[in-house]
């Protein structure tokens, strides 16, 4: 499970996700307003708070499909930096 | 306080998201029956059975919205622009609000211009399309062009969005490639479109729409100034305008030249009028203007008023 900064920062740009509403594992970032201009904030954001870099397959439209398929992304880089 | 209008170039919009706002409002149903009548044919019902993002359809509708929407603002917000500019597609709409083309006109021109544009690709340049990125600086991509140009591959650039924000035109087979050397260095690739925009390629295509197609419209003078999207001048005759949109087809859209120009003349807040992801989002406007987007979501919300005491 992700921790407490990463719900934060993406519920913020999740403008049709309910504040109420739970984040799950399987949410559709997509549906619930993660276009592309939003994922490019994010992006840098997350680069920013976990010191990563997203390159090559991180950069891939599957990674952000879901909270936990990017959490995972952000695992594998922060378990590669290690 | 100076300000100025822009109209979006044009992007995917689901129907569902403006139809409403198309059936309602007053300046978007005036604009959409005018625009039936141009036509001869039920633009609303059209473009609601096409699923084809970028249809003849879905442009003309796209156009029609881009200049209701800056008509409700001006009855209701009482904005009234200094300036207009239309990045890509944007450019008609920005014709016909600055006064230099006649709206009826800027429909049947849309139209035809689509068709044309269909025709064209298919038969004379097949396999070309301009793929949008973003996250990768200048050095990253010159580095990325080069190898194209070592490998003896054609492109050109087609869109100066922002100082890390691009897009390329470039044959088909070539887009999977270009995705991976872009996310390499970690660039995001956005969208592919087809057809492709913005490219000296196409040449043949810019003397066929003048010849069969503005030859026979009729611009005038704007009352607004228009800032061309591809080099920041300030169009203030029917030339410049009709000018604008035909070398649209052959050279690069530059969006921080408009950007440049906008700040010069003391623009402060930039309204973007349509159904925008990119232009009133983008680092280049938001970093450097007051940046409002009007768009049928918010001409749908109820009007807060305050109410002196």
């Amino acid at each position: 499970m992700w921790d407490q900064r990463f719900e934060t920062i993406l519920r913020q740009h999740l403008p049709f996700l309910d504040p109420e509403e739970p984040l799950l594992g399987g949410t559709s970032l997509r549906d619930s307003g993660l276009d592309s201009l939003a994922m490019v904030e994010l992006l840098a954001m997350l680069e920013s708070e976990y010191n990563v870099r997203f390159v090559d397959e991180a950069m891939s439209m599957e990674t952000f499909a879901t909270p936990e398929t990017l959490w995972s992304a952000i695992n594998d880089m922060l378990g590669a930096s290690v | 306080m100076t300000n100025a209008t822009v109209f979006p170039g044009m992007g995917p919009c689901e129907f569902t998201d403006v139809a409403k706002f198309m059936l309602v409002n007053r300046d978007a149903r005036d604009l959409l029956a005018t625009a039936s009548d141009a036509l001869d044919y039920d633009l609303f019902a059209r473009y609601r059975d096409s699923d084809d993002d970028y249809s003849e359809y879905a442009q003309v509708a796209f156009l029609v919205n881009c200049v209701a929407l800056a008509r409700w603002a001006e009855r209701v917000l009482d904005l009234r622009p200094s300036l207009v500019a239309g990045p890509s597609f944007g450019g008609k709409a920005a014709a016909v609000y600055s006064g230099a083309l006649d709206f009826a006109e800027a429909v049947r021109m849309t139209a035809r211009l689509s068709r044309i544009e269909t025709e064209y690709f298919a038969a004379e340049q097949p396999g070309v399309v301009t793929m949008s990125f973003v996250r990768t600086p200048p050095d990253r991509l010159r580095e990325i062009l080069g190898e194209l140009d070592e490998a003896g591959e054609w492109y050109e650039i087609s869109c100066y969005v922002d100082t890390d924000f691009w897009m390329v035109t470039l044959h088909e087979g070539r887009t999977d490639w270009l995705a991976q050397r872009l996310r390499a260095g970690g660039g995001l690739p956005l969208y592919v479109m087809d057809p492709p925009l913005h490219a000296a390629a196409f040449q043949p295509l810019r003397d066929r729409v003048e010849a069969e197609l503005f030859a026979s419209l009729h611009f005038t003078d704007p009352q607004i100034p228009v800032v061309a999207d591809q080099d920041g001048t300030v169009r203030d005759t029917a030339d410049g305008v009709r000018a604008m949109l035909l070398d649209g087809i052959v050279t690069p859209v530059r969006w921080p030249e408009v950007v440049g120009t906008f700040q010069r003349l003391g623009v402060e807040t930039v309204h973007v009028c349509g159904s925008d992801r990119l232009w009133g989002r983008v680092g280049a406007t938001v970093r450097n203007f007051h940046t409002t987007i009007v768009d049928p979501r918010r001409a749908m919300s109820p009007i807060r008023r305050t109410v002196a005491a």
